[in-house]
């Protein structure tokens, strides 16, 4: 089949979202999946058929979402009511539209690498506490460090059972 | 003006501490938060202003608790039922926020209420993860039913304002996305700049209307 010329093509619009919270190990498919249900449930199907919205690509803790050009506020609209992926708790906030994939790429290049998957990142008393290295203490309750961006911690409660993510900022570990 | 979300529900009641949902409010263009059952402060430059919510109390119980609570500064709210108990709740000093209306009675919210609500400056809640998470049946309702209150709220004049009920920074929106959902329950850009604003509004003092000159 040869594709069609320019003229008779489609126009497409690129969303670049940012995928919270951070470290979140995105499965293109079941976010494609996740997002179509956002959209049909929102808009049903008729206009889900007109915004035709494909994952193109996750990299980064970024997400490309195509859509059809004039459809953007609707795909916009149905991605900030996605609030789990495969029972997953993730959010979509959105960063950028562009007619290119290249340029939301540049973009996604051009921010500072921000998480840190480390407990160095955070100093203080709490850090130091009676527990083993890397546990932290908040609430009375022993946690590991998941997650490290600037003032932002994302704790794991450590234990087998009731491993609860919680997300709190340094200030919260060293004053606790 | 003064963008605020009118509840947010930190650790323990949610998985977010109330610092990181202030970093995260900021971010999303947020200046205040009414964090549950918290006390009140100041995180990043983002104000915290403390919030009472009473539910499930017989209207006894409810005047007890809004007497007490009157003079801590704290945002007070109060969790709406059937008619009878939200008129009772309106004209109580001291309440700033009607809450739940979309789980309230089919009746719960008529114009004598709607009057009653901006006689009093008594705010009526839109509670915004309805409108997020809840899918198929429960969020048309809601969607109805905030269409419904936005009616009389153009007739009367009550203030309407915008709660996302987040017990985790996740379920945040940034001010341009409440926008968009907002446009699903017919709320114009203006309307959720004023909405937003409203806590402002209804905590303030009221201004007497005698005023002494000497």
């Amino acid at each position: 089949m040869s594709p069609r010329p320019p003229t008779l093509r489609e126009n497409r619009r690129y969303i670049l979202v940012r995928v919270e919270p951070a470290g979140t190990a995105i499965d293109q498919k079941e976010l494609y999946y996740a997002i179509s249900d956002a959209v049909t449930s929102l808009w049903g199907d008729a206009v889900g058929g007109v915004i035709m919205q494909a994952v193109v690509a996750a990299e980064n803790g970024h997400v490309i979402i195509r859509c059809l050009r004039g459809t953007e506020k609707e795909l916009a609209l149905a991605l900030s009511t996605l609030t789990a992926c495969r029972e997953v708790r993730l959010a979509l906030r959105i960063e950028a539209a562009s007619g290119t994939i290249e340029s939301l790429r540049e973009r996604i290049r051009a921010e500072k690498p921000g998480t840190e998957p480390s407990s160095e990142m955070v100093t203080g008393s709490a850090g130091t506490g009676d527990g083993e290295p890397g546990e932290y203490v908040f609430a009375e309750k022993p946690f590991l460090i998941g997650q490290c961006n600037g003032q932002k911690v994302d704790v794991i409660e450590k234990g087998f059972k009731n491993a609860h993510r919680l997300f709190l900022t340094r200030s919260d570990l060293e004053n606790s | 003006m003064k963008i605020t979300d009118a509840a947010v529900f930190p650790y323990p009641c949610g998985d977010t501490s109330v610092r990181r949902l202030a970093l995260e409010a900021k971010t999303l263009g947020f200046d205040s938060l009414v964090a549950m059952d918290t006390p009140a402060g100041s995180f990043d430059g983002v104000e915290i202003l403390s919030g009472i919510i009473m539910q499930d109390a017989p209207m006894r119980d409810v005047i007890a608790r809004v007497k007490r609570a009157k003079d801590s500064g704290a945002v007070i709210s109060v969790s709406a039922r059937d008619n009878g108990f939200n008129r009772a709740a309106i004209s109580l000093k001291g309440v700033h926020i009607l809450r739940g209306i979309q789980a309230a009675d089919k009746n719960a919210f008529d114009h004598v209420t709607a009057k009653m609500a901006a006689d009093n400056n008594v705010a009526i809640d839109i509670d915004l993860s309805f409108l997020i998470g809840a899918r198929g049946v429960i969020r048309q309702r809601a969607i109805h039913r905030y269409r419904d209150v936005l009616t009389f709220e153009r007739r009367f004049e009550f203030p309407v304002s915008l709660s996302s009920h987040a017990r985790s920074y996740l379920d945040l929106r940034a001010v341009r996305e409440i926008t968009g959902l907002c446009s699903l329950i017919g709320m114009d850009t203006a309307g959720v700049e004023k909405a937003l604003d409203t806590v402002g509004r209804v905590t303030a003092p009221p201004v007497s209307a005698v005023r002494v000159v000497s």
